[in-house]
């Protein structure tokens, strides 16, 4: 009795803890902070959404982010799979030094390759395109893709492939026809990590940007001025939540799955 | 056991290739940069390991490091206990946990320069849902030093304590049911079954938060510096602002020196911890 009164108390601080700054955002969004053609300051309404969406570059920045977050999370699932395969089901030379150099990737600061990132990318002419930001933020999701899919993989018992070779399929055959239905929940929540950890970086988004392209965060920050209209930046923030939201809903099954392999 | 085959290098080529265009490349030109002087690009001195001289003599360094070594102690200390706890409290909840997974995965997917202005909203004195009453108590966030650290640290876990129970629940919900059945024939209290069945199951997954909250809370930037930019009086000046400003001063040299030298200390730290796992393992 007095256990699952702790654990509703613990649980109803936690959500506050966590939702309360949420709150307040949603709150500012629907809130007019500054004055506009026909709405008085300190109006609750959809002004600032409309605004929002009047702005063509802020329009703009959301298909950016879009378009380098999904191209990063096809680069990881196509370069992680099969390394993720071989992880999983071979012994080889290096493989363990393979593990320790990927999680060496996966902890080097953005901040400390922002500098020759932004150099190399200049020459080859990927600064200002979508194409630069979903290369460069393989760096740390592809280690965490290779990760979770191997330990996905693993969990399919080598039997399966056995059979499958069996009956007759080629290896790729048998990589896309048995393989990756096998694992779809875990492409899902490899996918999802990805699409997190490139949607939210703002490092290498921001130098990768100088005069086009900008992604959603740094779409944000150019709205930050002499006098900032907050109501108009929390309505943005509230919007660049939607699309992590629905990754969330879409894994939650799954979520809590794919951290079983021994690093 | 599964078979030794070198041919499964060919697997790996992909992603070889990959973060060799991205890490790999860019890792070697930084520590090149940091053996010259550069004023552009064509005006290039070599002056060896001066840089490092200078970095590691100046006492601004060792504060620097000393702070972000104790933000990084502060955070996992908070966080990693607390993530564990919350996943022991909800492994009860069965299919239930996962609302409590989906609201600790929220603040997850907020981009890392919203999280400085949502929270600077929230204790703002005047429109602050918890501002007047912070303002009550005296919560001084920008002149006393250890309010600014109480806020960054409470930012910080509030954005990853999520990934942490997410992880911890994982190696929990993955212990067969027998184990735990035959603990409870035996008597065993609810910390031995802690510290002998579920500690060791989770010791992987552990690892992994270990290593990915010390480097990001190690290297934190986007966050701290929209706070308060270091202040009050350098209180919250870490290792990775200093950095930021020498590149945007465009010493670049000297930034590419101290970024070598930040990326040493993190591999050390990563290598020792994977070090010291591993011979666990072998052993126990």
């Amino acid at each position: 009795m007095i256990r699952t009164l702790v654990r509703v108390a613990g649980l109803l601080a936690l959500a506050g803890f966590i939702l309360l700054p949420f709150a307040q955002t949603v709150m500012v969004s629907f809130t007019a902070t500054m004055p506009h053609p026909g709405v008085v300051e300190g109006t609750i309404g959809l002004v600032n959404y409309r605004n929002l969406m009047a702005t063509p570059e802020l329009r703009a920045s959301m298909l950016n982010s879009a378009v380098y977050v999904l191209l990063n999370v096809a680069l990881c699932l196509v370069a992680g799979l099969p390394a993720a395969y071989a992880l999983a089901r071979y012994r080889f030379l290096g493989d363990r030094h393979f593990l320790l150099l990927i999680i060496a990737f996966r902890v080097t600061p953005p901040v400390v390759l922002s500098l020759p990132v932004f150099i190399l990318f200049a020459q080859i002419g990927l600064v200002n395109s979508p194409v630069g930001i979903a290369l460069v933020h393989c760096l740390f999701n592809l280690p965490v893709a290779i990760w979770i899919l191997s330990s996905f993989i693993s969990a399919v018992p080598p039997e399966f492939d056995e059979t499958a070779f069996l009956d007759g399929h080629s290896r790729t055959g048998f990589f896309f026809r048995h393989l990756i239905p096998a694992i779809a929940p875990g492409i899902g929540v490899a996918a999802f990590f990805c699409f997190i950890f490139s949607w939210v970086e703002v490092v290498f988004a921001r130098i990768l940007t100088v005069t086009a392209g900008k992604p959603i965060t740094m779409a944000i920050n150019a709205l930050f001025g002499f006098q900032t209209d907050m109501g108009l930046v929390m309505a943005m923030t509230v919007l660049s939540l939607v699309p992590g939201l629905a990754m969330i809903w879409f894994v939650r099954n799954h979520i809590a799955q794919g951290f079983t392999l021994r690093a | 056991m599964q078979p030794f085959d070198n041919r499964a290098w060919f697997l790996l080529l992909p992603a070889l290739l990959l973060l060799g265009v991205v890490g790999a490349l860019p890792l070697l030109a930084v520590f090149n940069y940091g053996l010259h002087d550069i004023f552009t690009l064509q005006d290039v001195h070599w002056v060896g390991v001066e840089w490092y001289d200078d970095i590691l003599g100046s006492g601004r360094f060792w504060a620097s490091l000393g702070r972000s070594l104790l933000f990084s102690t502060l955070a996992l200390g908070i966080q990693v206990p607390l993530g564990i706890l919350i996943a022991l409290m909800i492994l009860p909840l069965g299919k239930r946990a996962i609302w409590v997974l989906m609201l600790c995965a929220l603040p997850l997917v907020v981009p890392w320069n919203m999280i400085p202005m949502m929270w600077l909203g929230l204790i703002n004195p005047e429109s602050g849902l918890l501002g007047p009453g912070l303002a009550a108590v005296g919560f001084d966030w920008k002149f006393t030093a250890i309010h600014t650290w109480a806020l960054i640290l409470a930012m910080d876990t509030w954005h990853w304590l999520g990934l942490v129970v997410i992880l911890s629940y994982a190696g929990l919900s993955a212990i067969p049911p027998a184990y735990r059945q035959a603990a409870a024939i035996d008597g065993a209290s609810r910390v031995a079954v802690f510290r002998h069945i579920e500690l060791p199951r989770i010791a992987g997954a552990l690892t992994i938060v270990f290593l990915l909250r010390f480097v990001d809370s190690f290297m934190i930037y986007t966050e701290a510096f929209a706070i308060n930019a270091g202040g009050p009086n350098d209180a919250t000046r870490f290792l990775s602002i200093e950095l930021g400003e020498e590149i945007k001063g465009f010493s670049y040299g000297q930034s590419a020196a101290r970024a070598s030298l930040y990326f040493l200390i993190v591999l050390s730290v990563v290598w020792a911890f994977v070090v010291v796992t591993r011979r666990r393992e072998v052993q126990g």
